[in-house]
């Protein structure tokens, strides 16, 4: 099995750590542990306490052979072989202590670490969002995570464990006979050079079945999702056939890792053969010329197995070190990113009422913060530029216009989402940027265009909403929109698991949970962004009717995307080209002939009432 | 798997040869230390010091031969039998029937074919290990026997319980683990979820709800770990314990033995090296017990996929497709996706070869159903359907596939370029042909427009396809194999309004000279089609013009009325389709 896989996963190049960048980590490594100082320096002490036990063994053999057995004193070898099985005891006692010590605050740590990235990964703001992939701040929280939590649970005690023994093996060896050492040391250097072409190049060959295992579980994805297009389409034998190519790769890549570990394996062990030949060589020349004894000579047989080990497993171990170096590297990286939106010192509570109002507002995605890569986006062009509008309070207010004109970023800036760049939102009086976080939250909500479903059941989902709602508050949100009887239609009524097989909800029915959370909020302000995306028939109607009670009685912004939602609402404002070209109703924006006029001339004769 | 491995004899004998060679080389190496510190060293005779070390290198370097030797036909053989019986299930599951996979899930079937087999190679693999092994155990079992006895026993009877415990500990740990990975991967959702859904979580400002779902996954992730490292602690320093409470065994006892003249002082060693020798092999025989048994459940799973035989092949007697002009007949078809709840029955109805036909019917009403049964992507469970004038079940499928093409509702495509999607059915298509299907299609002017023309691959960097543009490929692709009768499948839902027009005078000239069965909801796509047929209750309720149907048909007005707005039967609040199982394809 050993040899058959390296220690850790494979790292690729350009995820190494230079020098400087190994020290910066290390440092900031030694101040996040800072509060475990104590048991870290416990688990040391402990660490070498252990070394100890398993290198005093050998010694032990030499003195029980050379002063029992060729010394001829039975006392003496009895005194020694309690001394040896104490010894062996407490080193097991301290083996079980130093692993338990270091798993516990390793995990404690982890833990900690955990919650700390999380954190920080709700508290930055969407403009940070729009920079990053998802997947990759995912990947942050999981494989980088899981890298370090892999290095505690299996590589962190033996390689500091493989260090002590090695560096220990080689103190003792060298007081015992410097001239036997010599010896010894003449293997090192070929299994030292063995060892790192063995990491070296099966690094990179298990970094190819890596990809060749990507590669053909890829194909196996697709043969499966597709099978139905497959035999529809009656290509079965050519997807075996594609199949049979990936799979194969897979194979090669495999084997040559195996090739390369059956290079490495028979060099090792013949080093092993030549060391133990040199010591009794060497060793019976020395014995002969009284320079050392026999049990110095059986002591370093035996020793041998504590310098080979440890540089084998150092060097396979090398990977998960240097995997985690990189890994906490990012952390503390996406950690360093500073937080946009933020609450000012001595910010205060939103008033309960009052007008939204937008002032000279100008507005540029990007900044010139860094991504966590270190690219920088630039700053793009500017999306908004000296836009003014006042909502009164209790007003509904559509904002329309074509796809790009900026109407969406209008209600993102409305909520906070981004702060402008020029000019100011304020609410009641208050700038947002003025208010506290939780204030500005509870009193103006935004429910974004597709309903958004985290796991659990319809009833948690709909709490979200509001943190520590009440099952009475949830149902009298769903209430409250008309739609106990939708949810009690579900297989477990709002207790039904969102995710289950069986029971997906559809779009919009997805969208009616995430109006519900709206209604459990209940905001002062409530910000729509209108799907775009068309319903089922029966659903979209379910849908309205639980919009016009949601905006029942609230000041509501809605990004309008058919011109039917505008037309109901008191007020409609044109976005176009980043600026707000007209506001006023309905009637009076027909009548005026303008953008809004013309908007509605074309939508009302198109088929489908759907426009950009 | 016993075939994958009988195919490489050579490699069994080979490996099997290397391994007894290897042991009996390694068993030699002490014997011949101890003999070069008695018979040379202690006894003054230089010369045979060197003698037995020099003898001691040749045997090294047939030692290092062989251990190369055995491990590369070892993993060898191990991978070759993973990658055969990955192929033979992947090979299965191709042709494997549409009511399998509808049951079956995806991630499901892809552990099968990566965990599960995995886990069986690490068995293969450690199947020669462990014979090398017990060789080895065997041959040091027997030499010390032969020194003395007594010794014997008392140096490795600590040994077993080093097997004893790798066992438990492997048994034991497996679940904690696997518990831990599913707390992990419990982590791993919550992150994603609230950084997917982080426009929700700042919108209600939940952000303090999120990190507290995060607080407990993480503590239970933590709980697990924490007892995962009990049994570590427990176990690992067992690992350096008992072997050296055996090497204390032989310094004392066997001490006393030379001291009394029974034994040599080269025998200490010489034991020493053997106990060290066998600390891995009785580690690793633990392993294979837990592996195995995690093996034999992975070829468990794997062994029922391989075990289900595809429910639609063909018949013993399958006969060619004859010429004709694709005529559909169905013949009472009654037919359920399992239950006893017949989603068609009673269904019958003759289509005209080159007829255009659209079938309607509200949610449910088994519309889409009816299509799946002409080309057997399921078989009725009673009556018959006829594709000119033969029984699909006595036809050979490829030809009867090759007939019929159809275009699904949910699209699939391949992430492979436009064009290699367009020629699926024949890869060796010309671009004429190609350009052809995608003009007819509606899609040639789009595709032109992208970054790479015909060669753009679709879902790559982040590139994608509207869900309009991706039918119009499904479209050209069903197309291109030129078949006999065309099934579109609620095909242009999601067709943008302003662009269905395109389509709908290309799929005009598509439609001629084939049969066309539409399932449609939307008037403007039913108005393609020469007959309507209405669905209901799982057979034929009316048949006519549009027109026919929408002057004489309530049931047919109250499904458009549905469709284009308002109330649809138990729409709201219910489960989708209930009868027909989600077909992505």
């Amino acid at each position: 099995m050993r040899g058959g896989m390296i220690g850790g996963s494979p790292i690729e190049d350009d995820a190494k750590l230079d020098r400087a960048a190994a020290h910066q980590v290390l440092r900031r490594l030694g101040v996040m542990l800072a509060p475990y100082r104590r048991q870290v320096l416990l688990a040391v002490v402990v660490l070498v306490g252990q070394t100890a036990c398993l290198l005093a063994g050998p010694a032990l053999v030499r003195a029980g052979v050379d002063q029992g057995l060729v010394g001829k004193d039975g006392a003496a070898l009895n005194r020694i072989a309690v001394i040896y099985l104490v010894v062996a005891i407490a080193g097991l006692a301290l083996g079980r202590l130093v692993i338990w010590l270091v798993s516990r605050t390793g995990e404690r740590f982890l833990r900690a670490l955990r919650e700390r990235v999380f954190s920080h990964l709700m508290a930055l703001s969407l403009d940070f969002y729009d920079r990053e992939k998802t997947g990759r701040l995912v990947a942050r929280m999981t494989s980088d995570i899981d890298a370090l939590q892999e290095l505690i649970s299996q590589g962190l005690v033996m390689f500091v464990q493989n260090f002590l023994i090695f560096v220990g093996a080689v103190i003792v060896v060298s007081t015992m006979s410097w001239e036997l050492s010599l010896g010894v040391l003449v293997i090192v250097p070929p299994v030292l050079i063995a060892s790192r072409w063995f990491r070296r190049r099966s690094n990179a060959a298990y970094l190819e079945v890596r990809e060749r295992i990507g590669e053909n579980l890829s194909t196996l994805q697709e043969g499966l999702e597709g099978v139905r297009v497959v035999q529809a389409f009656g290509r079965e034998r050519g997807w075996i056939r594609r199949f049979g190519r990936t799979n194969e790769n897979q194979f090669e890549a495999n084997l040559e890792t195996v090739r390369i570990s059956a290079k490495y394996f028979p060099i090792v062990e013949f080093t092993g053969v030549i060391g133990i030949s040199v010591l009794v060589g060497l060793g019976g020349v020395l014995v002969d010329n009284r320079v050392v004894t026999v049990g110095t000579v059986l002591a370093f047989v035996l020793y041998l197995n504590n310098l080979f080990e440890p540089i084998q497993q150092l060097s396979q171990l090398y990977n998960t070190v240097q995997s985690s170096g990189a890994a906490l590297n990012k952390l503390f990286v996406l950690l360093d990113t500073e937080v946009s939106i933020r609450e000012k010192p001595g910010a205060v509570d939103l008033p309960t009422q009052g007008d939204l109002t937008v002032t000279d507002l100008a507005f540029a995605y990007g900044t010139e913060m860094p991504d966590t890569d270190g690219v920088v986006h630039p700053l793009g062009p500017e999306v908004l530029r000296g836009v003014s509008i006042t909502v009164a309070a209790g007003e509904r207010v559509a904002l329309v216009g074509p796809t790009g004109a900026g109407k969406s970023t209008l209600a993102k800036l409305m909520a906070r989402f981004y702060d402008p760049r020029e000019g100011s939102v304020s609410y009641g009086g208050v700038d947002l940027r003025n208010a506290t976080l939780t204030s500005l939250r509870a009193t103006i909500v935004v429910v974004p265009q597709e309903g958004f479903l985290f796991a659990g059941t319809i009833r948690d989902n709909v709490r979200v909403g509001r943190d520590g709602a009440t099952d009475e508050d949830v149902g009298a949100a769903i209430a409250a929109l008309g739609l106990t009887e939708t949810f009690a239609a579900f297989p477990d009524g709002v207790d039904t698991e969102v995710r289950e097989r069986g029971s997906r909800l559809s779009a919009g029915e997805k969208q009616l949970v995430s109006l519900a959370r709206a209604a459990l909020a209940d905001p002062t302000v409530l910000v729509l962004d209108e799907a775009t995306s068309n319903l089922d028939p029966g659903t979209e109607h379910a849908v309205e009717r639980a919009l016009d009670r949601l905006t029942d009685g609230r000041t509501v912004v809605v990004v309008a995307h058919r011109l039917s939602t505008a037309a109901r609402c008191d007020r409609i404002a044109v976005v176009d080209h980043g600026g707000v070209v007209e506001v006023g109703t309905h009637d009076e924006l027909i009548a005026h002939h303008g953008r809004y006029a013309s908007l509605y001339a074309a939508w009302d004769s198109t088929p489908m009432d759907r426009i950009a | 798997m016993r075939q994958s491995i009988g195919s490489q004899r050579s490699w069994v004998a080979g490996g099997v040869a290397a391994g007894v060679i290897w042991t009996a080389a390694k068993l030699t190496i002490p014997l011949l230390a101890a003999a070069a510190i008695d018979d040379g060293m202690r006894a003054g005779d230089q010369a045979k010091v060197v003698r037995l070390t020099l003898v001691m290198v040749v045997v090294g370097v047939v030692q290092a031969v062989c251990t190369g030797l055995r491990r590369y036909a070892a993993f060898r053989i191990a991978l070759r039998t993973e990658t055969d019986l990955r192929h033979r299930l992947f090979a299965h599951l191709q042709r494997l029937h549409f009511a399998f996979h509808d049951h079956a899930q995806t991630g499901q079937l892809m552990a099968r074919a990566n965990t599960d087999i995995q886990q069986v190679q690490t068995v293969v693999i450690l199947i020669p290990l462990t014979i090398a092994s017990l060789l080895t155990m065997s041959g040091v079992l027997v030499i010390m026997m032969t020194k003395d006895v007594v010794l014997a026993v008392l140096a490795l009877g600590a040994l077993p319980f080093l097997n004893v415990a790798a066992t438990r500990f492997s048994h034991r740990i497996a679940p904690v683990n696997l518990a831990l990975q599913e707390e992990l991967a419990d982590v791993s959702g919550v992150v994603e979820e609230s950084l997917s859904g982080i426009r929700v979580v700042k919108g209600f400002g939940a952000e303090r709800q999120q990190i507290r779902r995060l607080q407990a996954e993480a503590d239970s992730v933590l709980d697990r770990s924490l007892a995962a490292a009990r049994l570590r602690a427990g176990f690992m320093p067992l690992v350096d314990f008992l072997p050296t409470v055996s090497m204390v065994a032989i310094l004392w006892y066997g001490g006393h033995q030379v001291l009394d003249g029974q034994l040599q002082v080269g025998d200490i060693l010489a034991f020493n090296l053997y106990i060290l020798m066998l600390i891995w092999p009785m580690r690793m025989m633990g392993m294979l017990v837990a592996q195995a048994s995690r093996a034999s459940a992975g070829a468990g799973r794997v062994h029922e996929i391989l075990a289900t035989d595809p429910a639609i092949a063909d018949a013993a007697d399958a006969r060619p497709l004859a010429p004709g002009a694709g005529a559909l007949r169905f013949e009472g078809v009654r037919f359920g996706y399992g239950g006893d709840r017949f989603v068609l029955d009673g269904l019958d109805l003759d289509i005209e070869g080159g007829e255009a036909v659209a079938i309607v019917g509200a949610t449910g009403s088994g519309k889409s159903t009816v299509a799946r049964l002409v080309p057997r992507f399921y078989d009725v469970d009673a009556g018959r359907v006829l594709l000119d004038g033969t029984d699909v079940r006595n036809l050979a499928v490829e030809d009867l596939r090759a007939a019929v093409g159809i275009v699904f509702e949910d699209t699939f495509l391949f992430s492979d370029t436009v064009r290699e999607n367009i020629a699926f059915a024949d890869p060796e298509a010309p671009m004429t042909r190609v350009e052809r299907a995608a003009r007819l299609a509606g899609a040639a002017e789009f595709i032109r427009a992208l970054p790479n023309g015909y060669d753009t691959v679709i879902g790559e960097h982040g590139f994608s396809l509207s869900g309009g543009q991706r039918q119009r490929i499904a479209i050209a692709r069903a197309v291109l194999a030129d078949p006999r009768v065309l099934i579109l499948d609620d095909a242009t839902s999601s067709v943008d309004p302003t662009k269905e027009h395109e389509i709908r005078a290309a799929l005009g000239e598509v439609m001629d000279g084939r049969t066309t069965l539409i399932i449609a909801h939307r008037p403007a796509t039913i108005a393609l089609a020469d007959r309507v047929v209405l669905i209901g209750e799982g057979r034929v309720v009316a048949t006519g013009t549009h027109e026919e149907l929408l002057a004489t048909s309530e049931a047919y007005r109250a499904v458009l009325a549905a469709a284009s707005r308002g109330a649809s039967p138990g729409v709201a609040g219910a489960t989708p389709e209930p009868d027909a199982p989600e077909v992505r394809a």
